[in-house]
């Protein structure tokens, strides 16, 4: 079907959601345990269940899309989305294409290797290795020494001359459990999703101290406001009165919504 | 119908599997079954080597059961619409018209005596066919967007896969149109058959013969390009083994299952090149059974 739409202006995204009475919504379908495809062949995941008590809490109905990480960071969505829960950290870059109204959840970055590796203890082992990020994510940021969280302290980066090897992050656990150093010296990824692939694969480890405190944010097109209080001000309800902190209990075992790393 | 001016039986360019025996000259039915059981023979034992490869991986076969029937797409997709091997299918198609379409015309439009048809008509094929089908894909879907017009992921899947495979397939069209002797359209003339008739019924029957079989080998390869339109998140069947496998940490399973699906589509597209391919060799394959003497390649 071929639409044209006006220029984003202030309320139409709003006004979108009201008239339509549907809230479009992205994520990545290949990012367990926040978003994934179950055994009945739905989508589900910590993402999925946040923007379901989203959308209940709107009154609207919820459609999902899934049209891959790189479409949905590098913004001007052009009225297709409504809304990106979908596990995005806030960078500098980011906000320069996106409006990232409110955070979510905060989920600290760690370093994953194999069980049988020796040498690598902390971040500060990594010189010279090779590690595999998330294609696009912040994690690649922060190896290659580019990332900014803003309004966050500077980050430290006690390494040199790392090889980051940017890819799918559940390839990337794949290649790390052939064996410490044969394609991966080591991943550096969120907590959550690095706890997923330890428990799946048996082959690797977590290492070290949690790198650096990493807050996950919604994100929304660029240019309504009043799209963006409204869903800042539903998120801080479902905060306070504990819808968040419920499903990260279900699929975390502890509470990953309140702010802090 | 081709009007018979005395042109020098060819060989058949197309690989009969059938008839493989039968292109190397008269042969006698005998010989033709010994071929023939030999070639089903050898395709068994291939089959068979390649059974005990997979085997040999340990493969979940259980995982591969239970998402079989997505894979398929014999269910459908959580928003109700078509998935998997249906999705690729119902993608392939319709590119697959549309570029008949649009090659035909650019095929006119390269043999074309007017200057700007023949213009746009070059240019488009030199574009398509000079720039990668990923970039197309993604350019449709995330550049025209900035100039106001907002297309869907399949719509964009559909318009990126039948605008590249029509600029391949103009080729092809237009190679089939060229190879047909000039004579024959001189002969329909001289009879005083009207153009479009001369077009219909003498040129593109024997054109066709000629075309078939690039093209078919080509939409066997956009079949495997459909999988493609994933990258905007349409759930058909590459992107589905491929987020199972993500999501399960099963990867040589879904990988594995989907290139079987692939194969068996591929197959069948094959087969139906193969029946076309007889249809429209008809009569030349008549003729060539009554030709005497030593074939001309």
């Amino acid at each position: 079907m071929l639409v044209c739409v006006p220029l984003t202006h202030a309320g139409t995204t709003l006004d979108r959601v009201k008239r339509t009475g549907v809230l479009n919504d992205v994520l990545v379908e290949s990012y367990p345990p926040f978003g994934f495809i179950d055994a009945g062949n739905q989508l589900a995941g910590f993402d999925v269940d946040v923007a379901k008590a989203f959308a209940a809490r709107l009154g609207v109905t919820l459609k999902l899309a899934t049209p891959g990480w790189e479409t949905i960071m590098s913004g001007r969505w052009q009225g297709r989305w409504d809304i990106c829960i979908c596990s995005m950290s806030p960078t500098e870059e980011r906000a320069k294409v996106l409006s990232l109204p409110v955070q979510y959840y905060s989920s600290p970055a760690v370093l994953t290797v194999h069980k049988n590796e020796q040498h690598i203890k902390t971040v500060a082992d990594l010189s010279g290795k090779r590690v595999g990020v998330g294609m696009g994510s912040s994690y690649e940021n922060y190896v290659n020494k580019t990332l900014v969280i803003p309004g966050a302290a500077p980050i430290a980066y006690p390494f040199r001359d790392v090889v980051a090897i940017p890819g799918d992050e559940t390839v990337n656990f794949r290649n790390l459990a052939l064996g410490p150093g044969v394609r991966l010296d080591a991943i550096i990824s969120d907590l959550a999703t690095a706890k997923a692939a330890v428990e799946s694969s048996h082959a690797l480890k977590i290492v070290g101290p949690v790198i650096y405190a990493e807050p996950n944010v919604v994100a929304t097109e660029k240019g309504d406001t009043d799209w963006d209080h409204t869903v800042a001000r539903i998120f801080n309800a479902m905060k306070t009165d504990g819808t968040l902190a419920k499903i990260s209990q279900k699929w975390f075992g502890q509470d990953i919504t309140h702010d802090g790393p | 119908m081709a009007l018979d001016v005395r042109i020098p039986a060819r060989e058949d360019a197309a690989s009969r599997l059938d008839e493989g025996a039968q292109t190397q000259g008269a042969v006698p039915g005998q010989t033709r079954d010994y071929f023939r059981q030999k070639v089903w023979l050898t395709w068994a034992v291939l089959c068979a080597l390649l059974g005990a490869a997979f085997y040999a991986l340990h493969l979940d076969f259980g995982y591969v059961g239970q998402k079989l029937p997505f894979l398929l797409g014999i269910r459908l997709s959580p928003d109700g619409f078509i998935q998997g091997a249906v999705l690729t299918v119902f993608v392939t198609g319709c590119s697959m018209i549309f570029a008949l379409m649009v090659a035909f015309l650019t095929a006119l439009g390269r043999l074309s005596r007017n200057p700007v048809a023949f213009a746009i008509a070059t240019f488009y094929a030199s574009l398509f066919r000079g720039t990668p089908l990923m970039v197309q894909v993604l350019i449709i879907y995330l550049a025209l967007p900035q100039v106001g017009v907002v297309l869907g992921g399949l719509t964009s899947g559909l318009i990126a896969l039948s605008l590249n495979y029509g600029a391949y397939l103009a080729e092809t069209i237009r190679s089939g149109l060229m190879a047909v002797p000039a004579g024959q359209r001189e002969a329909a003339m001289a009879l005083g058959l009207p153009r479009w008739v001369a077009a219909w019924k003498i040129i593109a029957p024997q054109a066709l013969r000629l075309i078939i079989p690039p093209a078919g080998a080509l939409f066997v390869s956009m079949l495997k390009d459909s999988s493609l339109v994933s990258l905007m998140g349409l759930w058909e069947l590459n992107f589905l083994a491929q987020s199972y496998a993500r999501s399960s940490f099963h990867y040589m399973e879904m990988l594995l299952a989907a290139a079987l699906i692939y194969w068996g589509l591929s197959i069948v597209f094959e087969v139906v090149q193969l029946r076309l391919e007889r249809r429209f060799g008809k009569g030349v394959a008549a003729r060539g059974a009554h030709a005497t003497g030593p074939r001309k390649a």
